[in-house]
Formats: C-alpha cells, sequence, structure tokens
C-alpha cells in the first residue's frame, strides 16, 4: 500500500524547505530590528484557551482528548495563546512588552472544501500593553517594513476602525442592528436595500457600506454623519494617524470603515494586508487591536491593551513564486571531499572537517565510495559542487576545480 | 482588466442585455456556432467567462472573476462567501415544494415524517424542513427531479418553478414557496474593497442599467 499525508496536510521536501526559510528570514529580521522578542507556545491548548475571544468556533479547531478528558485542540492562532501565556507567566514584566511568532497552525475545514489545506504557516507580531497612536503606527508601519523586506510591490493596507463602525451602527433600531452589521462586513447591499429601514437609516447604511477610499474622501464622508464628540475624537485620531502614516513617505492605505467582523474581537484598529496584481487580489494578512482581550486570560479581569497582526507564509509564497525571488534551487555544497583509497578515510574526514571549521558557513561533503573518477567528476557537475578534494592516504590533497 | 462570469442558461440573455447597455459587448456567447468559453469583448476593456450558473459563484469566490451574475436560488444554495451588490430583478422564479396532484398533501406539515423529498436544492431542501422541524430524507439528484414524486421514489420535491408548465405536464402541484429568486449581480468582496479596474463605477453603472428595466 501507499502512505499518504493526511487530507490537507503535506511536506515540506528541502527546497521547499528553502524557500519557507527565505521569506521567515526576511521577515525575523525585520521583527528584530524594530526590537520585538520570539515567543514560543505550545502547539496544542484547552479548547476553552483557543474560543475565549469568541473568533474562534468550536468547528474550526481539530479536536484531541487526552487521558484526563481535558478538551483539547491544535492551534488555529496565536494570539489567544499569547495572551494566555502574557498575562500568566510574564504578568510581571514592564510594558511594553514585544513579541513575534513563526508557528504552524491549524484549520478544521468543515465546509465541502475536498481536501483543502489543514496546516499553515504564520509569522506575526503583537504589541502589548500599550495603547494609542505610536504604538498603531508601529504595528503599521511594521507590517510595511515585512512587505518591502520581502520585496513585494503591488500590496495595500485596507484599514478600517472598529469601534467607530461600532458606534455609527448604534443609529440603527436594536433588532435590525446586527443584521446591518453583518451585511455591512459582507458586503451584502441587497439586505441593505432591503431590510424594513427608514430613508434616512436606508441611506446611512448604504454610506457605511461604501465607506472606503483614499483617506481625505472617507474621512470627510464620515463626519457628514452627524458625529457626536466621542465619534469625532475617534475620527481625528484616525486622521492622525493616518497622517503619521503617509507622512513617511508612499504608504498605500485604503481607509474602509465597513471593515468590520460580526463579534466585537476587534476594538479599534482592524486591517488586510492584500496584494493586487492584474490577475489576483488576494489577502496576505491581517490583524486589529484588541484592547479587551487580554482581559479575558487575566486572573483579576486585567485588562491589557494590544494590537497585532499575522501574515500567512503560504499566501505570501504563492505571490513571492512569481518574482523570482526566492531560492530556486537548495544550496549547492562547496567541497566534494574524496578518499583516494581506503587508507584515505580517516585523513578525508579530517580534511572535511577542516574546511567547515571556516568562520563563514562552507558546505562540505563526503564521496562515500564511488568507484571511478569519472563518475565522481560528473556528480560534482551534477550538484554544482565547486571543488574536489582527492585525498591521498598521507593526507594530502591534491585540489580540483569543477568546470560548471 | 475586469472579468464577468455569466451563467449558461436562462440568465444568460438578459444578462449579456444589461452588460450591452453599460457598454461591454459578450453577445458573442449568444451565437448558436460560439464554443469560446472567454471572450473579450469588443472594447478591451473586460472579459467573460461563460461557465455554468452553479459555478458562477466559484469563480467570483476565488476572485478570478470580479464580478458575476447569478440567481439568488444559488447563492442561497451554496452561501459562498461574495458580496450580493444588486438585485437585477430579471429572471424570476421560486423554490417550490411540488407533490403529486393526486396526494392527499395540502401542505409541507401534511408530509409523513421520514418521507423522501427528492431535489438538485439539498441544502435549501434541508434547511426549510428543519424550520418545519419535520424530519425527512432529503435525495440528491442532478435533473428531472419531477420523476421522484412519479416513480413514487419520494413523496416531494423541492425545486425550482419559473412558469408552473413543467410541474403541471406532470402532473404535479406546488404546496409552498420557500423563496423567490432573481438575478443577483455578485462581486469578489476584496476586489470590490480595493476597486480594482474601477469596479464600484461599473457596478453603480449596472444598478441604474437594472432600475431602467433591461
Amino acid at each position: 500500500m501507499v502512505y499518504q499525508p493526511a487530507a490537507g496536510a503535506r511536506d515540506l521536501l528541502p527546497l521547499d524547505v528553502a524557500q519557507k526559510r527565505w521569506i521567515e528570514d526576511k521577515l525575523q529580521q525585520v521583527f528584530h530590528r524594530w526590537g520585538y522578542h520570539r515567543i514560543i507556545t505550545s502547539t496544542l491548548e484547552r479548547m476553552d484557551t483557543l474560543m475565549a475571544g469568541e473568533a474562534i468556533q468550536r468547528q474550526m479547531v481539530i479536536q484531541l482528548q487526552n487521558s484526563e478528558d481535558e478538551e483539547l485542540g491544535l492551534r488555529p492562532e496565536l494570539t489567544a495563546s499569547i495572551a494566555r501565556a502574557v498575562v500568566t507567566r510574564m504578568a510581571n514584566l514592564r510594558h511594553p512588552q514585544r513579541l513575534y511568532y513563526n508557528a504552524n497552525v491549524f484549520r478544521r475545514i468543515w465546509e465541502n472544501r475536498h481536501n483543502r489545506q489543514q496546516e499553515f504557516y504564520q509569522a506575526g507580531v503583537e504589541l502589548l500593553g500599550v495603547g494609542g497612536l505610536l504604538a498603531n503606527a508601529e504595528v503599521l508601519l511594521l507590517a510595511g517594513n515585512c512587505l518591502t523586506a520581502l520585496g513585494l510591490q503591488d500590496w495595500h493596507l485596507i484599514l478600517g476602525e472598529a469601534g467607530i463602525t461600532r458606534s455609527l451602527l448604534d443609529a440603527f433600531p436594536i433588532n435590525l442592528r446586527a443584521k446591518v452589521r453583518s451585511a455591512i462586513a459582507h458586503l451584502d447591499r441587497i439586505t441593505i436595500d432591503t431590510l424594513p429601514l427608514t430613508d434616512e437609516l436606508r441611506e446611512r447604511a448604504r454610506i457605511m457600506l461604501d465607506l472606503r477610499g483614499n483617506s481625505a474622501d472617507v474621512l470627510q464622508k464620515v463626519s457628514s454623519l452627524n458625529l457626536d464628540a466621542e465619534q469625532q475624537e475617534a475620527v481625528n485620531n484616525l486622521k492622525s494617524l493616518v497622517e503619521l502614516l503617509e507622512s513617511g513617505g508612499k504608504f498605500p492605505i485604503i481607509l474602509d470603515l465597513s471593515l468590520i467582523q460580526t463579534i466585537d474581537y476587534y476594538t479599534g484598529l482592524v486591517f488586510e494586508i492584500v496584494n493586487n496584481t492584474d490577475s489576483q487580489a488576494r489577502v496576505l494578512g491581517r490583524g486589529g487591536r484588541y484592547d479587551q482581550l487580554l482581559g479575558l486570560y487575566h486572573p483579576q479581569g486585567e485588562n491589557i491593551p494590544g494590537i497585532g497582526f499575522v501574515l500567512n507564509i503560504e499566501d505570501l509564497y504563492q505571490v513571492l513564486l512569481s518574482t523570482q525571488q526566492l531560492p530556486q534551487e537548495t544550496p549547492a555544497s562547496d567541497w566534494l571531499v574524496v578518499p583516494e583509497n581506503p587508507a584515505a578515510h580517516s585523513a578525508a574526514f579530517a580534511y572535511a572537517q577542516k574546511l567547515r571549521e571556516s568562520p563563514d558557513l562552507v558546505r562540505v561533503e563526503l564521496d562515500l565510495g564511488s568507484t571511478d573518477r569519472a563518475t565522481i567528476k560528473q556528480y560534482a557537475r551534477d550538484r554544482s559542487i565547486a571543488q574536489i578534494a582527492w585525498i591521498k592516504a598521507d593526507g594530502s590533497p591534491i585540489i580540483e576545480k569543477v568546470s560548471q | 482588466m475586469l472579468t464577468v462570469a455569466l451563467p449558461k442558461g436562462e440568465l444568460l440573455k438578459n444578462s449579456i442585455r444589461l452588460l450591452q447597455s453599460v457598454g461591454l459587448d459578450f453577445s458573442a456567447f449568444l451565437d448558436s456556432g460560439n464554443r469560446q468559453l472567454q471572450i473579450t469583448d469588443a472594447s478591451g476593456t473586460a472579459k467573460g467567462l461563460l461557465v455554468r450558473g452553479q459555478d458562477v459563484p466559484v469563480y467570483v469566490e476565488y476572485g478570478q472573476a470580479q464580478i458575476g451574475i447569478i440567481g439568488y436560488d444559488v447563492l442561497r444554495e451554496k452561501q459562498p462567501q461574495v458580496a450580493h451588490l444588486v438585485d437585477l430583478q430579471f429572471g424570476y422564479c421560486r423554490m417550490s415544494v411540488a407533490v403529486k396532484a393526486s396526494s392527499p398533501y395540502k401542505s409541507p406539515l401534511d408530509l409523513p415524517a421520514h418521507s423522501r423529498v427528492a431535489s438538485k436544492y439539498v441544502n435549501s431542501a434541508r434547511e426549510f424542513f428543519q424550520g418545519l422541524d419535520l424530519p425527512v430524507e432529503i435525495v440528491p439528484l442532478y435533473g428531472s427531479v419531477e420523476l421522484g414524486p412519479i416513480t413514487g421514489m419520494s413523496e416531494a420535491i423541492v425545486d425550482i418553478v419559473s412558469t408552473g408548465r413543467t410541474l403541471k405536464e406532470n402532473g404535479l402541484v406546488e404546496i409552498t414557496t420557500l423563496y423567490e429568486s432573481t438575478a443577483r449581480l455578485i462581486a469578489h468582496p476584496l476586489s470590490y474593497r480595493l476597486n480594482t479596474g474601477n469596479l464600484h463605477q461599473l457596478v453603480e453603472q449596472l444598478r441604474e442599467g437594472a432600475l431602467t428595466k433591461v
């Protein structure tokens, strides 16, 4: 029989790994340059931890059971785990905490999607303990820095503010509010057109559904919606943020106040990082501010502000694949060390080791008993190995450059 | 370039006429000799994909087409993650429960528990009978659903009715309507947010075009 990977799972062969590492190394360098530290949390979590924020439903999680009958699941995302770890294990540390992660996550596919992927790789950051303009700007600029470090050109940041959008929804009668919110979240204009709303409220809902575009237009349009003092302040804060982001040069923002979820997970900024090439628009990552989430995990219910984002490695990979930037093959060895006869075995290992101990990375492989020189040279050419060291029994090498 | 997914069948003619009214000409799809599945409109501003109705929301959900035209019945059945933008008014039909005219059933609740209901629209059928709290067995079929009751395989069917002629000719009667359906303009949500190829303007033109009657 043929043993196959589980449905929706895959193996990464050496070239896949080299390409994935290329992406992750670039991101990690950016995270380090911004002063973020890596956190590694457990792949397994208790179901109640995963679902506390209400963004994750049971059917999205691949569940497991241990001998104590605890309900466990494979993490579908990292923020819940980090929130749990930070409020308990890191409770006495000073804020802000700048954390990043690079990990696999699992999503159960319950819809009728045949063999859709179930294991994904994600890299992201969480900036915990500080709210406000500068923290928001830092995380968005950091996201932009990640994309430029990867050499991506056609990316946009779709930026919303869940707090503002939610308060704009307060004008709708309570029995229809959830429907209007869901229609706006899903861009369902037909529902807006048919709900039993007054003309004035219907117009408001229509404006909200299309409250997007360049920042100046959107900020002006939202100001036409009879804002109260609190809403006006929130809009002013958003304006300051956009100005700050755009002051440093080109930062491709699409302001979109219809960008909201149907649950109250994000409390302020909410954003999607998207790539838009001719043939395909694709979400590369998403994030937002969640100032109520850590309180759910805190033993005393203390709220700690937080903001973060996640980038999907597979989606980045798909976009980068077409740009020819990713490594096209696994790195070749620099040296092939060949013992000329059995008496030279020990000397060959010793010589290879000496080459490996160079301060720079030198890749050295040993010939494992080929019989004739022509085969060995052909092997070196096939593998793009630059040099062969023929080792005699007395340990003396003869070095031969391989013409490629 | 924008790509429009168009459904083969009933809705095609009106869809093409509507797109013509905003300057996009895909009338070559109506040519009886046409075998092409993808054509670029004469002005070179958009591409049309000719696909089976059920597949329109698939191309739009995955973003290969930025917009598409498809009946509400398909959207309701498949629940794709697409933006529902305009009720285009044409292509009226209704999703109904029908039984043999000679049967004693006057309403769905008259159906005995665990009876069989044949349908192409298994999700709509399941949802409806669950709403009634009536346990039935849904038998999925791919066409000629009317044969279910005629052959005695099922007590009832859930199917699209537009004029009612097919039902009548096969000795069936409607006993209730689940919902009514018309053609809808749908869009890939992310492309709509990004306003790819000035999509928003095209949508508003189509909205105007639909209002002024196709």
